[in-house]
């Protein structure tokens, strides 16, 4: 069977082998346009974790809090679902209660996910993981080009010249694109890596730029002062497809060099010459991940981004291309299916009327014009009383989402919590009832790549025990609920979705075969690998220009926490660690350790493997050092793969201004080595 | 340009080998060392395939094709030597290989038989189970240089090394120590490519 | 070779970082042995990754033996062979108590062995140290302790005028700067030499120059293959010891015709005396301004760096030698690519023999007719150096022209062989090399017509047998050398060697069916002409001594 990978953005096409119903390997299909017969550990071969004994296999209830969950049927935990949704929806509205939509599930689960709840339910209350990587990304390309994805594709990286690649790891996170980034510039593809850690990409590139966590606008802006101080502006271009020019053009005397260097602690003769290298490239990319967007002003650094790129003319053909790194593996269509609190498919306003019609045609019920709360809204709402209850599928918000003290808090606050995934969590551990589902093994449907490639999903085996796919769930839930979605297979919910959505016309899953389709595609099928080739899908076909100022992170070292601490991922595992915890993987990596330079360990008497103690201002963990020179003084980074080290307690409220995503990437933090009985509880700081 | 291959004719790029004219003219050539996401290695020699002009048969995976070449996949000496190599490489192993490797496939399909070469065979060593998922047998290594290839080319990691010289060659992660203490990061690509279960993926099913 | 390790090797080398193997050696001659820290610091001062330094670090001789505090390098070549049948190798083994290969316990002391040492003229040969004696009463001199600097005879030229075995005077690389001859006009004019190529190959010169300059690339060298591993020839010893300057004059005009910026010769390290000579040399010729920036004022720059080996036969081919002189494993590429269109670090490189090079100041400063004189109704212009083995009255090097009758080089120049014996049977060009029955001795000594009597010119060394030595013993002789010296990569040589080898070792009769089909899977199979070449000294055997060969 060909199959889709379930983990990262890249979207390796798999083959499964299946013996007896599960798996006996996974290998990579030699024409998957994105990974070209290649793969990564993870989708190569943890997968074991699909036969896990931990697996969910029957609904659970739990009768009362603080008891363990029991077993129950279906039925049970359908009636009970149903009930507490439609009591909550009567006494305190449909605004009461929120979904929250797996970006590791299919589009089609997605897109009845929020069909569910503004069908079924009544509400705009319906969001997606996104929000906590790349919603910055989304909002900034949208605002900036018009649509929200990737501008080219992976190959891009091949006909790039030069390419500048600024908060992402590629090697450990989308190691198949870090593996084509590498062979490319040993081929000669010029490589600027903007990091302040020294990723294993910068000993292959020809410049390692080190910023202050905080202050990639003000290096865009460095970069672009240079540019335009140099004569690199591509005029004709500018004048031809951009608007707002003139505005940028009166920010940038404040952005030389110098003032950069003051500003981030970047030289300034890295900047220029990181401005010379992408000017001077004939074709020339810009990849990013979320240690560009998970900032307070993240949404501004992409739209500088584009700025810088737009100046240039470097878009819209072969190795000119802006390229996201799409962290899930279906983190880019949970968002184009609309499981967004402000819009319905390819984010189109929940407000436009046109738009809402359609939809309401479609469903035959009417739909709420009110945009709904995102996931850090949703859990301010819960602890103020507003929010009732909450629908969770395939999200681990208690380890994954920032200032876990709140969002503990605001789980238990709620009055009812249903949660849909494939193993007990965190999350699970405050849920009424927990619901059986499936895993990217087990199920049909598609997933949207980086690439804004739609890829088909095929199940090699069967969920375990009484556990059904999510798409039948929540079928099943609609229904119940009193809404019919009327479809028998994820293949028809894809047509319902190619009708209503001009952007996916042409999409089937017929159609999509062996490669797949990459929106927007046209009626008779023809796909974009290419976009803004001749016009930006904004109103009058230009581009925008930001003029954004640099502004100060969320949180700044001081005193009391003099380190700043970046938050991310390693190559074994894969975000929560939900699956990849259970695999072999955990005999390679088997916890979260700190990284940290070796005059800082120095300086604080820690040597590589101490347990330490790390303490921000909202929160306190233990766990082992790493004393590493991939990290610049001054900083630290750990990962959040494990739940016993609750590594997101110490991330605070700091969020991206426009679209809340948290800031995951700058936390002042104090660190120390702990005396010989660590406690046995992380404490928290300053009261719960 | 055009090339024909056993007499079918056939429309190849610039830059096209003769393997790659022969599949696309839909005719088998052997091969044991080339894959066709690495670039072409020469290494095993059983791709050799008789060209007109040439006194001697061209190993047909590093032979750039040119305007009007005449190739002939099954000349006698071409497969003469083709068959004879691979009756050496079976010589060298200590047990005929599994039936779905891809050396056991294409002995089979050129009718070599057991190797009648007695004499030395690679040491047996201790198998290195030590990762969790990619198993080494050193001794069914055939020196063929996928693997190596593919961790240098594919994958970027350079964790594989051909070791030692002539008949003593084998191949080796890091400085020898195994998967799980190399830079390897564990993709799986060698696995995928060696033709003789050398290195395997530890299957945790029968 | 690996297209990225090419490049790794290419972006280090920019930031003058060492070779992983320049790193190994230091570390073997300091420490006498290698270990995996020595591999990891090689790595990280290199810049490659861990595992191809391992690699590297399995393949060299000069890494894989041990050394005591004493290392004694013994010569197991053909002509030390054809002198003793290998007794001075059993002496020495068991009076020292160890194996080849071999340290103490008390590490005191360690035997190696070495192929060869150059000192042919002289056989047999030991290296104590760095000090080479040679000659029949070695063994003793070894085990005293005594050993001495052998020397070495005088060489001499038949020709009028010598070209060759005289001083180089950089008069042809000044002819061509003062007269302001344009580089395509130099090419033309080696072109029209027809300049063969010395190290066996016998290709064009000036047609793997025109290739090169044709090749786009950032950068050009010129490579000088100064590792003539052959066993029974010394003639680049000669050259690279005596007329260093012909040899970097040849590699001036070459860059300058190519459009080259830098040369580089790799010489072998079993010739510890070649290298300082070389360096001493170019330290010379900077000095008088032949080499470096502006030479004479012309604009053109050239400079060279004398690069040694670490032992390794097959990096005599042209493109394991590119990967030596990288820092690699010396393992053969498939071609094309060829060096003149890709070679060091990927550009365009021309790799020619030492000999070759020391060819062209001549053509440089006399012109294309005088260098065809030389050699006059010959096929092949020019001169040729020859060297002949101990079993000859009169062994050294000898510059002759082509087409002289091989009886007049054996009998009358270099005298026959010594205490009356009579040769039965000369291997000429080096061990890949057919064998020539006394019977045969009328052939000329010519490209063409030793090819027809299926042996090859090859780089010149004439090697006698005499009547003592058993042809089976030479048979087992050589395909030990060739299975020992087998870089591992192409299957028939990898496995077939060691198959061939097999056939000969111990009194089992040899079934001379599998022997043939073996070595037409060579011929036909190997990717190079180590495995390639194999098979003429022992179908020349099967040809003319079938009855020695212990046939079933």
């Amino acid at each position: 069977m060909t199959t889709t990978c379930g983990y990262c953005g890249v979207g390796c096409r798999l083959e499964t082998h299946v013996h007896d119903g599960r798996i006996a390997s996974i290998t990579p299909a030699m024409d998957g346009p994105a990974n070209l017969g290649h793969t990564c550990l993870k989708g190569r071969f943890a997968h074991q974790f699909s036969r896990n004994r931990e697996r969910l296999a029957t609904p659970l209830i739990r009768d009362a809090r603080g008891e363990a969950p029991r077993p129950a049927t279906w039925d049970e935990a359908m009636e009970r679902i149903v009930a507490e949704l439609t009591r909550i929806r009567s006494a305190h509205g449909p605004n009461a209660i929120a979904g929250l939509a797996s970006s590791r599930a299919t589009n089609e689960d997605c897109y009845a996910m929020q069909r569910l709840m503004r069908a079924a339910i009544g509400t705009n209350n319906i969001d997606n993981c996104s929000r906590v990587c790349h919603s910055p990304t989304s909002y900034a390309l949208r605002k900036a080009l018009g649509l929200s994805g990737a501008t080219g594709s992976f190959s891009d990286f091949d006909h790039a010249d030069a390419t500048i690649l600024i908060g992402a790891n590629p090697t450990e996170g989308h190691p198949v694109v870090g593996a084509r980034i590498k062979q490319a510039t040993l081929r000669g593809m010029k490589l600027v890596t903007i990091d302040p850690r020294r990723i294993e990409l910068a000993d292959y590139g020809v410049l390692h730029l080190s910023p202050r966590p905080g202050s990639n606008a003000a290096v865009m802006l460095g970069i672009a002062h240079v540019i335009e101080r140099d004569g690199f502006v591509n005029r004709a271009f500018v004048d031809a497809r951009t608007e707002g020019f003139d505005a940028l053009l009166e920010l940038l005397p404040s952005y030389a060099p110098d003032a950069v260097e003051a500003i981030s602690g970047v030289p300034a003769e890295g900047i220029e010459e990181a401005a010379r290298i992408y000017a001077e490239a004939a074709n020339a990319c810009f990849s990013w991940g979320l240690g560009v967007t998970e900032h307070k002003y993240g949404s501004e650094v992409v739209q500088l981004v584009c700025d810088v790129a737009l100046m240039t003319g470097k878009i819209g053909r072969p190795g000119s291309a802006l390229l996201p790194l799409r962290g899930q593996n279906n983190v880019q269509g949970s968002s184009d299916m609309g499981a967004l609190p402000d819009t319905y498919t390819a984010y189109r306003s929940v407000e436009d009327e046109d738009v809402a019609r359609s939809f309401e045609d479609a469903w035959g019920v009417p739909l709420s014009r009110r945009k709904g709360y995102t996931i850090p809204q949703m859990f301010d709402a819960a602890v103020a009383g507003d929010l009732r209850a909450m629908y969770i599928f395939g999200e681990d918000v208690a380890q994954t989402d920032p200032n876990t003290a709140h969002v503990v808090h605001a789980l238990e606050s709620l009055d009812f919590l249903v949660c849909q995934d494939i193993f007990e969590t965190e999350t699970t551990k405050h849920a009424d009832v927990i619901l059986p589902a499936s895993s990217f093994l087990e199920k049909s449907g598609t997933f949207t790549n980086a690439e804004r490639r739609v890829q088909l999903v095929a199940p090699a085996i069967d969920p375990p025990g009484e556990a059904r796919t999510d798409f039948e769930i929540i079928k099943a839930v609609s229904r119940a609920l009193g809404h019919e979605l009327g479809w028998e297979t994820p293949a028809d919910a894809m047509d319902e979705i190619a009708a209503l959505t001009p952007d996916w016309a042409g999409i089937s899953h017929e159609r999509l075969g062996r490669r797949g389709l990459q929106w927007p595609v046209a009626p008779d099928g023809t796909d974009a690998p290419i976009l803004y080739e001749r016009s930006f899908t904004r109103k009058g076909g230009r581009a925008h220009f930001a003029a954004l100022p640099y502004k100060e992170p969320g949180d700044a070292a001081d005193d009391e926490f003099p380190l700043i601490l970046v938050t991310g991922r390693r190559l074994q595992h894969y975000n929560a660690g939900t699956m990849t915890r259970r695999t072999g993987n955990v005999e390679l990596m088997d916890a979260d350790l700190l990284e940290i330079h070796p005059d800082d360990a120095a300086r604080l008497w820690i040597a590589d493997g101490d347990r330490i103690s790390v303490r921000s201002r909202v929160g306190r963990i233990e766990l082992p050092a790493q004393v590493t020179e991939r990290i610049e003084p001054g900083h630290v980074f750990t990962t959040f793969h494990f739940p016993e080290t609750r590594t997101n307690l110490l991330v605070g409220a700091s969020a991206d201004v426009n679209t809340s995503c948290p800031e995951y990437k700058v936390v002042a933090v104090d660190v120390r080595p702990i005396g010989e009985e660590p406690a046995k509880v992380p404490a928290l700081a300053g009261g719960a | 340009m055009r090339v024909a291959v056993d007499g079918i004719d056939v429309e190849v790029a610039d830059g096209a080998t003769v393997l790659d004219a022969a599949g696309a003219a839909g005719r088998w050539v052997p091969t044991l060392c080339f894959d066709e996401r690495q670039a072409p290695f020469g290494a095993c020699r059983a791709c050799l395939v008789g060209v007109e002009g040439s006194a001697a048969p061209l190993p047909a995976c590093t032979t750039p094709c040119r305007d009007g070449m005449a190739v002939a996949t099954e000349d006698p000496a071409a497969r003469r030597v083709a068959t004879a190599v691979v009756e050496l490489v079976l010589s060298e192993l200590p047990e005929p290989p599994a039936s779905h490797t891809e050396l056991a496939q294409v002995a089979d399909r050129l009718g070599v038989g057991e190797p009648r070469w007695p004499g030395e065979v690679h040491p047996k060593v201790e198998a290195d189970t030590r990762h969790p998922y990619l198993a080494f047998r050193h001794e069914l290594c055939i020196s063929c240089g996928r693997c190596v290839r593919a961790c240098d080319e594919l994958q970027g990691t350079f964790a594989l090394t051909a070791t030692g010289r002539g008949f003593g060659a084998n191949v080796a992660a890091g400085l020898d120590e195994g998967f799980r203490a190399s830079a390897c990061v564990s993709c799986g690509a060698c696995a995928d490519t060696c033709p003789t279960d050398a290195i395997t993926e530890v299957s945790l099913l029968p | 070779m690996s297209r990225n390790l090419v490049e790794l090797v290419r972006r280090h080398h920019a930031l003058d970082a060492p070779t992983a193997l320049d790193v190994l050696k230091q570390a073997v001659e300091l420490r006498g042995e290698l270990t995996d820290a020595d591999r990891r610091e090689a790595a990280a001062r290199s810049g490659l990754p861990e595992a191809t330094v391992h690699g590297v670090s399995t393949f060299y001789d000069d890494l894989l033996q041990p050394r005591g505090a004493r290392h004694v390098r013994v010569c197991t070549g053909t002509a030390c062979f054809a002198a003793t049948g290998d007794a001075h190798v059993d002496a020495l083994r068991s009076a020292f108590g160890i194996e080849l290969g071999e340290r103490s316990e008390d590490g005191s002391v360690s035997l190696a062995e070495t192929v060869c040492l150059g000192f042919c003229h002289s056989s047999p040969a030991v290296r104590d140290g760095d000090t080479i004696d040679a000659g029949p009463d070695v063994v003793a001199r070894v085990l005293a302790g005594t050993c001495v600097a052998a020397p070495e005879p005088a060489w001499e030229s038949t020709l009028a005028e010598p070209v060759l075995t005289r001083p180089g005077d950089w008069s042809g690389l000044a002819r061509v700067l003062d007269e302001g001859v344009a580089p395509e006009a130099l090419l033309e004019e080696v072109t029209a030499a027809e300049i063969r190529g010395r190290g066996g190959a016998g290709f064009p010169a000036g047609v793997k120059w025109g290739f090169a300059r044709a090749s786009e690339g950032d950068e050009k060298f010129i490579v000088a293959n100064g590792d003539e591993g052959d066993p029974g020839s010394y003639i680049d010893k000669y050259l690279m010891e005596r007329t260093p300057e012909r040899l970097l004059e040849g590699m001036a005009l070459a860059a300058y015709a190519v459009g080259a910026s830098h040369g580089f010769v790799l010489v072998r390290s079993e010739y510890p005396l070649s290298k300082p000579a070389l360096e001493q040399a170019a330290s010379a010729a900077r000095s008088d301004g032949w080499l470096g920036e502006d030479i004479h004022g012309s604009g053109f720059a050239f400079d060279v760096t004398v690069v040694e080996g670490a032992g390794s036969y097959v990096v005599g081919e042209e493109t394991a030698l590119l990967a030596c002189l990288q820092g690699l494993r010396g393992t053969v590429s498939a071609r094309p690519p060829f060096p003149a269109q890709s070679g060091l670090h990927g550009m365009p490189t021309v790799v020619n023999n030492v000999e070759t090079l020391c060819n062209v100041p001549f053509v440089a400063a006399r012109g294309a007719d005088a260098y065809r004189a030389l050699s006059p109704g010959a096929a092949t212009s020019g001169s040729k150096l020859v060297c002949f083995n101990e079993r000859f009255a009169r062994p050294g090097v000898y510059e002759v022209s082509f087409g002289v009758s091989t009886r007049w080089l054996c009998e009358e120049l270099a005298g026959g062989l010594r205490e009356g014996r009579t040769i039965k049977a000369l291997q000429i060009g080096g061990p890949l090399g057919g064998i020539l029955p006394a019977a045969r001795l009328d052939t000329p000594f010519d490209f063409d017509a030793l090819a027809a009597e299926g042996c090859m010119l090859g780089h010149g060394g004439i090697l006698a047998f005499d009547d003592r030595t058993s042809m089976r013993d030479v048979a087992r002789h050589l395909l030990r050398f060739g299975a020992h010296e087998s870089c591992g990569k192409c299957f028939p040589c990898r496995i077939g060697l060691q198959r061939a080898q097999a056939m000969f070792t111990g009194d089992a009769p040899v079934e001379r069916e599998r022997l043939e089909q073996l070595l037409e899977t060579l011929e036909l199979g190997s990717l190079c002409a180590h495995g390639g070449g194999m098979p003429a000294p022992i179908r020349s055997l099967l040809k003319w001594f079938p009855d020695e060969l212990g046939l079933a």
